[in-house]
């Protein structure tokens, strides 16, 4: 069998109007693999992640998901965007975490969890009900199941928002920020959940500022700045023997806001 | 002053005519917010095609006054062949009526609706037929309710004037009781007081729908 990356990323540029806010980005995630992207605000780290959901559109370049091009297609060498349900299709295997939970309010932590095992996969009340308890209990929550969101912590919120996600069983979690929007003391309850996801083997790309979860969980750490992957490598590589000055004012600049 | 005789005598009257308002009020909110929510979208679509009829419909139904349109559609209707009773046309111009002003309505409330879940639904592979009745507009509704509350009472009093299209409402009614019995002020205020008190009810269940939804949360 052919070996495929589950995410690959070839060239991605992306604009918004004069900004030139991705250029030319390469990014391959080998499955059960941990990349963690990290780098300063404005690097263009959260729309790269965005990009390869194509909840934004990338003007160059290409997203395979599992080999299949996400967002495109190509009729006679002309690239044309894809109808939603092909887009649907391909991007079905992609889990997402969004930096403020993105939780539906009017709906209980176990509505959220779900919702779209319901709408989506048209499971009955009952079989979503019992995956949707099976995936809050993984992350702590099940006996939150009957609580709306105004009524959780953030970082019950953003544990809810990753069941959410996992109840769609993808292949792959993408974390944008997910820890950014957290008061501090909260923080680790939520990278507790994800290095788990990590230890079962769980393809995840995560955008972070945690460097800490960078240096313990990732496979491999990809800095970013304005808009192009400035060093990548091994964990040690990059927070032990960074090549480049703008990475070594980076940490150092992390370095002196954590003391 | 004689309220007893006009009320004693009339009593029936009033009520077939508050009778009247209420159906016209109640057709035309309602079929007026089921187009209002199809217009509400429209207005908020990318798809200009889309916006920019929607964002016409709107300006001219909410620029133009209700008695002018009630007069266009009653006098239009049979122009193009369509021979309807007033009531009929009456519904159908505070329905296009309404509906201009329940989209703006509803538009304000999507507005305040994070994007976000929008985002985290599509992700889920929620379609966008699915996310509009199941994420956007319940969470839409408990935030306008107020205002639609407004706009059902300000329905419900406009309503007053399709009496000048023959529609026997209310307002006619106390015309009519007025030309039998010579007792305009008496007429009208029993008029107004029946008016004031649909509106009190009206207002009363939607504070009970607003602590109703408050308590969901």
């Amino acid at each position: 069998m052919e070996h495929k990356p589950v995410v690959l990323v070839e060239g991605l540029h992306k604009r918004f109007g004069a900004a030139h806010v991705l250029r030319g980005i390469d990014l391959a995630v080998e499955s059960s693999r941990v990349v963690c992207v990290i780098g300063p605000s404005g690097s263009g780290k959260s729309t790269l992640l965005r990009c390869m959901a194509f909840l934004d559109r990338y003007d160059e370049g290409r997203v395979f998901i599992e080999g299949r091009l996400l967002g495109y297609r190509e009729v006679d060498g002309r690239r044309v965007p894809d109808s939603d349900r092909n887009i649907d299709s391909v991007r079905s295997v992609i889990g997402m975490v969004f930096q403020h939970y993105n939780l539906w309010p009017h709906k209980t932590a176990l509505g959220n969890v779900t919702e779209a095992l319901r709408v989506v996969k048209r499971l009955s009340r009952r079989e979503a009900e019992a995956i949707g308890m099976e995936t809050l209990a993984k992350v702590g929550m099940e006996e939150k199941a009957n609580a709306y969101p105004a009524r959780l912590s953030g970082g019950q919120q953003q544990r809810n928002a990753i069941a959410r996600a996992l109840a769609m069983r993808p292949h792959v979690m993408y974390f944008d920020e997910p820890t950014s929007a957290l008061d501090p003391e909260l923080v680790g309850e939520v990278l507790e959940v994800m290095q788990e996801l990590a230890g079962e083997g769980m393809t995840m790309v995560v955008v972070t500022h945690e460097m800490g979860f960078a240096a313990h969980v990732a496979d491999e750490v990809v800095f970013m700045d304005e808009g192009e992957v400035i060093e990548r490598g091994s964990p040690d590589d990059v927070f032990k023997r960074p090549r480049s000055e703008r990475l070594r004012e980076f940490l150092d600049t992390w370095r002196a806001r954590t003391i | 002053m004689d309220f007893s005789g006009v009320i004693s005598n009339h009593y029936g009257a009033f009520l077939a005519g508050a009778g009247m308002t209420v159906t016209v009020s109640v057709v035309s909110i309602a079929a007026g917010m089921f187009l209002g929510l199809w217009l509400s979208f429209g207005l908020i679509s990318r798809n200009r095609p889309i916006r920019l009829p929607s964002a016409a419909y709107r300006s001219f139904w909410r620029g133009t006054p209700i008695l002018v349109q009630l007069l266009i559609i009653f006098y239009l209707l049979p122009e193009i062949g369509l021979d309807v009773p007033p009531v009929a046309a009456a519904m159908i111009a505070l329905t296009m009526n309404t509906a201009a002003f329940q989209a703006e309505i509803f538009r304000g409330g999507l507005l305040s609706i994070r994007p976000g879940q929008v985002e985290a639904a599509r992700m889920l592979g929620i379609g966008m037929p699915a996310i509009r009745v199941r994420i956007l507009i319940p969470q839409m509704m408990r935030l306008v309710l107020p205002a639609l509350v407004n706009e059902t009472i300000s329905i419900l009093k406009n309503s007053s004037l399709i009496s000048v299209i023959a529609v026997t409402e209310l307002m006619r009614t106390s015309q009519q009781v007025v030309s039998v019995t010579y007792r305009p002020l008496e007429a009208y205020t029993v008029a107004a007081l029946i008016y004031l008190a649909m509106n009190l009810v009206l207002a009363r269940a939607g504070a009970w729908f607003e602590r109703r939804y408050a308590a969901a949360r």
